[in-house]
C-alpha cells in the first residue's frame, strides 16, 4: 500500500508523522507540505509536494490545498498529525475520497492489504485496536512514533486554486488567557468544584504566586468561569507542562487524557475517592476555600 | 431552514475507572446510558437554528433502544421528529455510520444544516461529521461554539487554537458542535419532557455498508500514577505542599 503524510507545521509532531510514513512505506511514502512560504528544499521523505498558504488560511483554502498536493495520485494511507490540520480537513478529506478515518492513533502497521491501528477509546480508560482492510486517513497522536533524520529533499510546488472563504467576513479572536498552555511549564488548573466565578478567579493569585498559566476542566468552561481554550482535556489542549496543579476537578478520564504528559502532578480536591488522586503523584484531601488562605500563608510567609 | 440533528446515547462518560469493562471488544458495566456532552452542544445548536429560522429540526440516532435516551432529550428541546435507525450497539465503522446517515437524512427529506457533536464519548472517533460532510460534498466548519440565523445564511463561531473565528456561511451545510458560550445546553420544560416521552419514535432499518474498520482488540489502560497523600490538619497540610510546590517549582514567592 502506499503511505503518504500531509503536514503543516515543520514541528516536532511533524517530523514524526513523515518518520512514520517512511517506515510504513518505504521508499514510496510521500510528503504533502502545506508551507507559509514558497520552499525550494525541504526536510522530508520520497516524494515532496508543496503548497503556500497563509498562516490563518479559511477552512475552504486549506481543503482546496489538500486537493491540490494529491491530485489525483492520492497515497491508500494518508497520515496527518492529529490536532487543528487533522480537524480541519482530515476527516472531510477521507469522506470525499470514499475511506475511513480515525483520530487518536497511537500505531500503526501495515501487512499487505491489511491496516491496523491502536487507538484511545472511552475518554482514553481503553485502548482499542482496530483493523481494515484497504484504504484510511489517520490522524496520528503526538508521541506516536520517533522522528528520525530526515535529508532535504527539492520541494515541488503546486498552485492552490482560488476559492472563496467558507467562513465570508471570517475575523479571528486570539484569546490571550488560553493560548501558551502547550508552552507553560507550569499549570494551575480549576474546576466545578471550585464553585463560582469569583473562586476560579482567585486561582489567578495562585497562578502569579507559581509563575503559572491557568487552564480549567469542561465543567469549569461550561460554567462560564473560563473560556474554550483554556480547556484541558481530550477535546482541549494537551498540555506538557513541568508541573501541574490541578484543583477541584475530580479527574475525569477525559480531562486525565489532556495532562498525562505533566512531569509533576499535585491535586486538591475535598473528595478522597476523586479519581485524579490515582493520576497525581502528590494529592491533598481539603476544602480549596479553607486550604487556600493557608497555602498562601505558607508560600509568601504573609 | 431545516436542521437534522445526529445524537447519541453513551455510557456515562465520568464513570469512576473500572465501572466500565473491556472485554471481548465489548465495552459493559453498570453504568447508566446519557447522552454524550457534545450531543447536548449539538442539540442545542440544532435548536437554535430551527427557532430562529421558523424552521423543522428532526433528531436522527443509529443504535438499539439505548438510543432512545438521546432521542427523547431532543424531542424535549423542540425536535418535530425522531428516527432511530435500527443498528446494534457497539463499535461501528465511522464511514459505514456516515454513509448509514446519508441514507437516514435522505429518507427524512434532507436538511439546509447538518448538526453533529464534536465527538461521542464511546470510541473517540470525532470523524463522523467530517466523513459526512465528504461524502456528501458538503462544506464542514468544525468545532463550532455558536450560530445565529442572519437572513438566508448563519453567522457562526468556531473554536481555532487559542481563541476563535467568526463569519458567514450560506447552507447547505454540516456543522460540528463544541462547548463554549453559544452551545450551552438549555434546561427542557418539564412540561416538554412529558410531551416528549409520548411522542412516537420511528424505526427505520439500517442499510448495513461493508467495510472499513472492526475491532480486534480492546483494553483497559492502566492508571499512570501512585498518588502519595499529604495528611494532617489543614495547616500542616498546607505547610506540606508549600514545601513540595517549592520543590518543583524554583523561585516561588521569592524563596528558594
Ligand atoms: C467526548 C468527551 C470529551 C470530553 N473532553 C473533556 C476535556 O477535554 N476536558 C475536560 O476537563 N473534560 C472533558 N469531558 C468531560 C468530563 O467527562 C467531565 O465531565 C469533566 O472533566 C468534569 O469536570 P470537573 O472535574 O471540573 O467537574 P466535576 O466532575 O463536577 O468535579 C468537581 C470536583 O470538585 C471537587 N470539589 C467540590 N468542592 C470542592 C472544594 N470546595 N474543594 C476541593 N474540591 C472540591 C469534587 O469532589 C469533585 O471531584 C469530556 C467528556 C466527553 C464525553
Ligand atoms: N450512532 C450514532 N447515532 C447518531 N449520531 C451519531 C452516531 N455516531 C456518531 N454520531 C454523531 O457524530 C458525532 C461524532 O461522533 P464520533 O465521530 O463517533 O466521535 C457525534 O457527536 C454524533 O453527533
Amino acid at each position: 500500500m502506499r503511505v503518504g503524510a500531509i503536514v503543516r507545521a515543520d514541528d516536532q509532531h511533524a517530523r514524526e508523522v513523515i518518520s512514520l510514513a517512511k517506515t510504513l512505506g518505504g521508499a514510496d511514502a510521500a510528503t504533502f507540505a502545506l508551507l507559509a512560504e514558497p520552499a525550494q528544499t525541504r526536510a522530508g521523505v520520497g516524494a515532496v509536494r508543496g503548497a503556500v498558504v497563509s498562516p490563518d488560511a479559511d477552512l475552504a483554502e486549506l481543503a482546496a490545498a489538500v486537493g491540490a498536493l494529491l491530485g489525483d495520485s492520492a497515497p491508500d494511507v494518508i497520515l496527518i498529525p492529529d490536532g487543528p490540520l487533522f480537524e480541519a480537513v482530515g476527516a472531510r478529506l477521507a469522506g470525499s475520497l470514499g475511506r475511513t478515518a480515525a483520530r487518536d492513533v497511537a500505531s500503526v502497521e501495515i501487512e499487505g492489504e491489511t491496516l491496523r491501528v491502536v487507538k484511545g477509546a472511552f475518554g482514553g480508560k481503553a485502548a482499542v485496536a482496530l483493523e481494515a482492510t484497504g484504504c484510511a486517513v489517520l490522524g496520528v497522536r503526538q508521541g506516536a512514533s520517533e522522528a528520525q533524520e530526515l535529508s532535504e529533499l527539492p520541494v515541488a510546488m503546486v498552485d492552490v486554486p482560488h476559492t472563496e472563504p467558507l467562513l465570508v467576513q471570517r475575523r479571528a479572536v486570539r484569546d490571550s488567557a488560553g493560548d501558551d498552555l502547550g508552552a507553560a511549564k507550569v499549570i494551575v488548573s480549576g474546576g466545578r468544584g471550585l464553585g463560582s466565578k469569583d473562586a476560579y478567579e482567585s486561582l489567578r493569585e495562585v497562578a502569579t504566586l507559581l509563575g503559572a498559566s491557568l487552564g480549567a476542566s469542561r465543567a469549569a468552561v461550561d460554567e462560564g468561569w473560563a473560556t474554550p481554550s483554556q480547556q484541558v482535556g481530550i477535546t482541549g489542549q494537551k498540555v506538557a507542562p513541568d508541573v501541574y496543579f490541578a484543583i477541584g476537578i475530580s479527574g475525569a478520564s477525559q480531562h486525565l487524557g489532556g495532562m498525562s504528559g505533566a512531569r509533576y502532578v499535585v491535586a486538591v480536591n475535598r473528595d478522597e475517592k476523586a479519581p485524579i488522586f490515582v493520576a497525581a503523584d502528590v494529592g491533598v484531601v481539603a476544602d480549596w476555600h479553607a486550604l487556600w488562605p493557608e497555602l498562601r500563608r505558607a508560600l509568601t510567609g504573609a | 431552514m431545516r436542521v437534522i440533528a445526529f445524537v447519541k446515547s453513551i455510557l456515562d462518560p465520568e464513570a469512576p475507572p473500572g465501572a466500565i469493562r473491556f472485554d471481548s471488544g465489548r465495552a459493559q458495566g453498570d453504568v447508566g446510558q446519557v447522552l454524550g456532552p457534545y450531543e447536548g452542544n449539538a442539540l442545542e445548536l440544532a435548536a437554535q437554528i430551527a427557532e430562529g429560522s421558523g424552521g423543522a429540526f428532526v433528531a436522527i440516532a443509529l443504535g438499539g433502544k439505548e438510543q432512545e435516551t438521546a432521542l427523547r432529550k431532543a424531542l424535549a428541546l423542540g425536535a418535530t421528529s425522531a428516527v432511530r435507525v435500527e443498528r446494534e450497539e457497539g463499535f461501528h465503522d465511522p464511514l459505514a455510520t456516515a454513509r448509514e446517515m446519508q441514507a437516514a437524512a435522505e429518507a427524512a427529506g434532507g436538511a439546509d444544516v447538518y448538526v453533529f457533536g464534536r465527538q461521542a464519548g464511546d470510541w473517540d472517533q470525532a470523524v463522523t461529521a467530517g466523513l459526512f460532510a465528504g461524502l456528501a460534498g458538503l462544506p464542514l466548519v468544525p468545532i463550532v461554539q455558536g450560530a445565529e440565523v442572519r437572513g438566508a445564511a448563519l453567522s457562526v463561531r468556531r473554536e481555532i487554537q487559542g481563541g476563535y473565528e467568526e463569519g458567514e456561511i450560506s447552507p447547505p451545510c454540516v456543522l460540528s458542535a463544541s462547548n463554549g458560550p453559544g452551545t450551552l445546553l438549555r434546561l427542557p420544560k418539564v412540561k416538554d419532557v412529558m410531551m416528549a416521552n409520548r411522542k412516537p419514535i420511528e424505526v427505520r432499518p439500517a442499510i448495513s455498508p461493508s467495510g472499513g474498520f472492526k475491532v480486534s482488540d480492546l483494553r483497559a489502560n492502566a492508571a499512570s500514577r501512585a498518588g502519595r497523600r499529604i495528611e494532617g490538619d489543614l495547616k500542616s497540610q498546607a505547610e506540606a505542599l508549600a514545601q513540595d510546590l517549592r520543590r518543583v517549582i524554583p523561585g516561588i514567592g521569592g524563596g528558594a
